[in-house]
């Protein structure tokens, strides 16, 4: 049995705005990267997990329990990390932790304080003039402090800085390796790519693949830019035609590679290179890469300005 | 069936108003009480006709009876009554639902272990016992001045009476706003029916007040359905109280039913 069961999940908002008759399973000990841009539904979905929203057609399952009938029994065993977090006016970071243990009835505070010192929260302040990058922290200990055997983290990154970000995969790692069953929206590849097992892909509502990490990586085209001693030497390179696509610009050449980089080393070897740089792939890129051009090219007029 | 710690939480942060309304409360009806003195009560009488007649009735004081509960039944039960206690419950009611949800920290309070009936009724709760406390502390206190002033004067059964029909009134208008509460997704919603609402009937009350053709707007207020008249004449009240106790049921009970089962934007 699944941890967290979707099937056939729908929820229309009119206007082509909701979620589709979406459908993924997630198992126990799996961190899945459930990855979009903005408003292409992973919020919904998590909101339906959460049991605030009641589905149109299908069902939402975690633990076998049904996410809108059985929502506080689930809760016994989930943590949850919300877009934003907002509390009780001029409550205090540490009162927040005291009262949502005392909410979810949690007596032993080791784990809490461990998290705390881990994420180097400063509880102290009030939440209202913390700054969003501690409110997350705040959010995350909140989420793990009472050992859940379910995660939902929805954007859990957001705000935080590079080296929180560290830790933050770190907890993950060790998560997983207790065996928790983690779900974690994200609108950038890269911030997940590093924790998930397995990536869902959705687009206007609708699940449009879920894709074992390493093969999406496999498959992944990357780009390297690298700059040449001379233009000369650049167009040198560019007619080797040992790639699919090679880009010009003086003297620089922008190289897309599908998985193994050896070949371009190899044919490399023989110029002066000034710099060698990889290009950061936004989602749309890895939907491009994902999809070949061609499918992903309709997709994207379709989807007009989403990141 | 509550849960111990939201409460505690809702007591917080909803105290300070609380304090505000009850000594306010405590103050005016203090002075009313010492203002009553059965051999001025004509000069009272002069001072009011000396005011434009419209407003002396819309302001309920002009049945000003000459017993101490008459007096106090129309000078502090008339208007005050209506305008200080609204105040408290239109904010705390408010709070009690719609701007968690509005707020987002509804989140929170759902991703624990306890079903949302549970948190309706401890918001629910908090509601009617602090209301009950606020009218009740008001009757101690009547009473106990009442007595230090005027010993054995207040008609003590009907000053009782009087302020179960205001608890009662109370507990359907905080009905009201607990509904309002629960329905919308916005704070500027349930206020707009919450506050909105009990607004209406309070300037309908007083309009109805003013004058014989407009006598029939009592019938569109719910603040009618506390008449110290009857009370004070001992008759008639009863069915009053059997109204306002099955609407606040039916207010509670439809409050829940809707935040149960409707979808929340978290």
């Amino acid at each position: 049995m699944s941890v967290i069961e979707i099937n056939g999940l729908t929820k229309d908002y009119g206007n082509h705005k909701g979620i589709f008759n979406l459908s993924f399973h997630v198992e126990k000990g799996e961190v899945f990267g459930y990855l979009g841009p903005n408003g292409a539904g992973k919020t919904t979905t998590i909101r339906h997990l959460l049991g605030f929203l009641t589905p149109d057609i299908g069902s939402a399952k975690i633990l076998g329990m049904d996410c809108r009938k059985n929502t506080a029994e689930i809760m016994k065993n989930l943590g949850y990390l919300p877009a934003e977090i907002a509390f009780f006016d001029g409550m205090k970071g540490m009162d927040f932790l005291k009262f949502m243990g005392e909410m979810r009835g949690l007596t032993d505070t080791s784990y809490r304080d461990k998290l705390i010192e881990k994420f180097q929260l400063d509880s102290k302040g009030t939440i209202r003039k913390m700054s969003k990058g501690m409110k997350q922290k705040l959010g995350i200990v909140c989420a793990f402090m009472h050992d859940p055997q379910v995660l939902i983290l929805d954007e859990p990154t957001s705000g935080l800085d590079p080296l929180m970000q560290n830790i933050f995969a770190e907890l993950i790692l060790e998560e997983k390796a207790k065996g928790k069953t983690i779900l974690m929206s994200s609108h950038s590849f890269e911030e997940i790519e590093k924790t998930c097992d397995r990536i869902g892909i959705i687009r206007t509502g609708e699940l449009v693949a879920t894709e074992d990490i390493h093969v999406l990586k496999t498959k992944r085209r990357k780009s390297y830019i690298i700059t040449f001693d001379s233009p000369a030497a650049a167009s040198a390179f560019a007619k080797t035609d040992n790639f699919d696509k090679i880009t010009l610009d003086g003297a620089t050449a922008i190289v897309d590679v599908l998985g193994s980089v050896t070949k371009l080393m190899k044919s490399l070897s023989g110029y002066t290179i000034i710099d060698f740089d990889t290009q950061k792939n936004s989602l749309e890129e890895v939907f491009m890469q994902y999809y070949g051009t061609t499918e992903a090219k309709g997709n994207t007029t379709k989807q007009g300005g989403a990141r | 069936m509550f849960s111990k710690p939201l409460f505690k939480a809702t007591i917080k942060q909803n105290y300070i108003v609380f304090i505000i309304i009850l000594a306010v409360l405590m103050f005016y009806l203090s002075i009313i009480i010492q203002m009553f003195d059965p051999s001025t009560q004509d000069t009272l009488d002069e001072m009011l006709k000396v005011l434009p007649q419209g407003l002396v009735a819309a302001l309920g004081f002009s049945e000003a009876g000459t017993t101490l509960l008459g007096f106090v039944a129309s000078y502090f039960y008339g208007f005050l009554i209506f305008l200080l206690p609204m105040i408290y419950v239109i904010i705390v009611a408010n709070r009690s639902i719609a701007s968690h949800v509005d707020k987002g920290s509804m989140a929170y309070l759902l991703s624990t272990p306890n079903t949302r009936g549970k948190i309706a009724r401890t918001q629910a709760g908090f509601l009617l016992i602090s209301i009950t406390l606020l009218i009740g502390i008001i009757t101690i206190v009547g009473i106990l001045v009442s007595e230090m002033i005027f010993p054995n004067e207040l008609d003590i059964k009907g000053f009782l009476l009087l302020n179960l029909n205001t608890l009662l009134l109370y507990f359907a208008v905080t009905g009201i706003g607990f509904f309002a509460s629960s329905l919308f997704n916005d704070t500027k919603n349930s206020l707009a029916l919450g506050a909105g609402l009990p607004v209406a009937f309070l300037v309908l009350q007083m309009l109805s007040g003013t004058g014989e053709s407009v006598e029939f707007l009592k019938y569109f207020t719910l603040f009618t359905l506390l008449d110290p008249d009857k009370i004070i004449s001992g008759e008639g009240y009863v069915i009053n109280f059997v109204i306002l106790t099955l609407l606040a049921i039916i207010l509670y009970a439809s409050g829940f039913f809707v935040f149960k089962k409707r979808d929340l934007p978290l």
